[in-house]
């Protein structure tokens, strides 16, 4: 009996340190598989059986296969990623914003602005010059089209918000139902005492997926499976179910004409609107710079548009003012359109612009005061010139964008330093394994020399009873 | 948060992360030195950004009040040519009428008197009808293309009527308000009015043997005129000149202002560039060691 013993303490070595080797091969497989949890083989010692009189221990038994986690920063890493989700996106929104308004690079509207104010200068000059006249109508032209582009730049960006946030709800109802079918999956191999490890990574980077789009809260039922909800709000997945898909439904129109679309719930009743569940990650980024910072710069460009096509406008049609052929231009403005989008340069033939104030040949009072429009207060844009009020939109748009960066570069140093105390407590670590490697390598080989001496013993045995 | 274990991701996320940092950092850095400037976006600094646009706006409008300041310059030192020759066309005219006052001379020295100070009369109008790029320098600085006075050969010519030029005295924009502007024209029968009516008299009394001593006064009036208008136009022209040195003064602070805030250093970006290249160049040797502090490296796996 106690050779026997010996031989199956040996053979319980073998495959305790078997076990031993294949769970370490498996951290060294996983060591960049992104959310992969290393794990550790829990060995514990048989009980021991009485022989000869005296409690001999019976070997060693694998007692699961762990994984290394801590719930706690799992969750913390969670939220943090919710965070930086939504900062980066803003900052990559303001970001956007910022480029589309940038009075820095050349052409910008700065330069238009200044082109069109030059020109009336040069018009004030030589308010006879049908050159001069000529190119005050390609400045307007350029400023009306620079404007323009901007409004279409404007519509485009805020496009491409609801276009991403569309694109963020099927990516989380894949999510969802990828995390329901994990559930069923873990809390089917955990009844039947299997180990779902691999899966509960799965679905952990399933849930930092979704945490990255909106702000969830996990709760792990005793049988594995995740119930997960909006941070105080309605429950999405419940064990195997998606209780509560996304779903989006039209609102009112963005700046392209086209209709926007607000993020909510698919109830059984139709469309639910939970406005307030949808305050973080990266649908809050969106919708924040869809519905607030770009409909802002929006209003602003079309105030600036309203304000010079007004200024200039007045200008063109004052009572007095008459074109090169001496006509009064009472009824002929300059810029039609109210708006940035439809900003247009009205006036098609430059004998047309009104530089005189009466009839008397080199009349240039009325292309000066075209041209004292540069410096001028605008009521429209809340008392300062045109060159001012593009100053304030650019310190403006660029703090909003500033500080979005830094903000950002914060949350993410968060998400960093929260990751790094995951990957310390859940992280491969090639060296360690390594040494596990040889530890079980070493193990192995000496269960294998039990075997081997207690094969040897009953070979001498034999050979006596012979 | 205390670390107390490295995984091999985290160590390889660092050494990337740096990388990437540091090379966003050089290209940021090379891109300041290729455009030569350290402002490229509002972000980076978004009051300078403000202060820049609101200097690039000012450095247009400085280089307009320039242009118009040098352009009335212009105007007016061919106004003044001009008026230098219509001053020497009635001191001469006031020669002859000196000369002729005696009545000494025969009908036929009179009638070459006559045809002299004629040929006065049409200079005068000539230099009255000057023009400067094709712009009438005594009639508003317009382009018409008819002259304001009329010829004196003309048939009904008056000198009282001859001219039929613009009214509008024509101002250049020297500053941002609406008050500063300087006047570069005045209209022609203001300035030679006087000296071509002087000269007709002078012409009438010559040919009809009247009574050429008493056209003196006048001719010494319309001088007068010319000389007033003549130093009025010196006048303007330094008021210009001396405001083409403060545009151009300020044009030059408020280039070297925003070129502080716009513009790159150099040495200090060149600087930057070598701190970062080295910092990559140690981030790349940390990181091509971390395999030789490894197991398989040591126990030649």
């Amino acid at each position: 009996m106690g050779l026997l013993a010996a031989l199956d303490i040996g053979r319980s070595g073998l495959l305790a340190q078997e076990l031993g080797l294949s769970v370490t091969g498996n951290n060294i497989a996983n060591v960049n598989t992104p959310g992969y949890t290393r794990q550790r083989v829990d060995l514990t010692s048989v009980p021991p059986a009485l022989q000869h009189g005296v409690l001999i221990g019976r070997g060693v038994r694998v007692q699961s296969v762990e994984q290394l986690l801590d719930p706690l920063v799992d969750r913390r890493l969670r939220n943090a990623i919710t965070d930086a989700g939504e900062d980066a996106l803003r900052h990559d929104q303001l970001s956007g914003l910022s480029s589309l308004l940038n009075d820095l690079s050349e052409p910008s509207l700065g330069t238009a602005v200044d082109a069109f104010f030059d020109a009336a200068d040069g018009l004030a000059r030589n308010p006879d010059g049908l050159a001069e006249r000529q190119t005050l109508l390609g400045a307007a032209r350029a400023l009306a089209g620079e404007i323009n582009r901007r409004a279409e730049g404007l519509g485009a960006l805020q496009r491409s918000a609801d276009d991403q946030t569309l694109g963020l709800v099927t990516e989380a109802n894949d999510e969802l139902d990828r995390i329901a079918g994990l559930n069923v999956e873990i809390a089917a191999a955990e009844v039947s005492g299997q180990s779902a490890n691999e899966l509960r990574d799965q679905r952990e980077v399933a849930l930092q997926s979704l945490g990255r789009k909106v702000g969830i809260s996990v709760v792990e039922a005793p049988n594995g499976a995740a119930r997960v909800s909006l941070l105080n709000g309605p429950v999405l997945v419940e064990a195997g179910t998606v209780t509560n898909a996304l779903a989006t439904q039209t609102t009112g129109p963005g700046l392209d004409g086209g209709l926007l679309h607000e993020v909510g719930l698919a109830g059984p009743g139709g469309f639910i609107s939970t406005p307030a569940s949808f305050r973080t990650g990266e649908f809050a980024a969106l919708a924040e710079s869809r519905d607030t910072a770009i409909p802002t710069a929006a209003t602003n460009l079309d105030t600036l548009a309203a304000s010079l096509a007004s200024a200039v406008n007045g200008v063109q049609q004052n009572a007095a003012a008459r074109d090169l052929d001496g006509l009064s231009t009472v009824a002929v403005p300059f810029f039609s359109g109210t708006t940035a989008e439809s900003l247009a340069v009205a006036i098609t033939d430059p004998r047309r612009i009104a530089a005189a104030r009466s009839t008397q040949p080199g009349d240039n009072t009325n292309a000066l005061a075209f041209a004292d429009l540069r410096t001028a207060p605008q009521a429209g844009l809340g008392g300062v010139s045109p060159a001012g009020w593009l100053a304030s939109e650019v310190a403006r748009v660029g703090q909003a964008a500033s500080q979005a960066e830094d903000v950002s570069a914060a949350s993410a140093l968060v998400v960093d330093q929260v990751q790094s105390q995951r990957d310390s407590i859940s992280g491969v670590n090639l060296n360690e394994e390594l040494t596990n490697l040889l530890r079980y390598q070493y193990a192995f080989q000496a269960a294998a020399k039990v075997i081997n001496v207690a094969d040897n013993i009953l070979g001498e045995l034999v050979n006596l009873v012979r | 948060m205390t670390i107390t274990r490295v995984s091999d991701a985290n160590t390889f996320n660092f050494v990337q992360q740096r990388t990437a940092k540091v090379q966003v950092d050089i290209r940021e850095l090379q891109e300041q030195i290729v455009s030569g400037r350290r402002l490229l976006r509002p972000e980076q600094d978004p009051l300078g950004a403000g202060q820049v646009v609101r200097h690039s706006a000012s450095l247009a409008a400085l280089a307009q009040y320039d242009d118009g300041a040098a352009f009335g310059v212009q105007v007016l030192a061919a106004q003044d040519d001009s008026l230098g020759d219509a001053n020497s066309l009635l001191v001469r005219a006031e020669e002859l009428a000196s000369q002729y006052s005696s009545g000494l001379y025969t009908p036929a020295q009179r009638a070459a008197a006559r045809e002299e100070v004629h040929g006065l009369l049409q200079a005068l109008t000539t230099v009255g009808n000057a023009e400067l790029g094709g712009r009438r320098l005594f009639s508003g600085l317009s382009q018409s293309g008819t002259p304001p006075f009329t010829d004196p050969d003309a048939p009904g010519y008056t000198a009282a009527t001859a001219y039929t030029g613009s009214q509008y005295q024509f101002e250049v924009k020297v500053g941002g308000d609406s008050a500063e502007r300087v006047r570069v024209s005045t209209p022609g029968d203001q300035v030679f009015g006087d000296a071509l009516v002087a000269l007709e008299s002078l012409e009438t009394a010559l040919a009809t043997n009247g009574d050429v001593a008493g056209t003196l006064s006048g001719l010494s009036t319309a001088r007068d005129g010319l000389s007033s208008e003549r130093a009025s136009v010196g006048g303007r022209q330094a008021q210009l000149q001396s405001r083409i040195t403060q545009v151009r003064g300020l044009t030059e602070r408020e280039a070297t202002s925003r070129a502080e805030i716009r513009e790159a250093d150099f040495i200090v970006v060149a600087t930057q560039l070598a701190q970062a290249t080295t910092a990559l160049q140690a981030l790349l040797a940390a990181a091509s060691q971390i395999k030789e502090t490894s197991l398989t490296s040591l126990l030649q796996f």
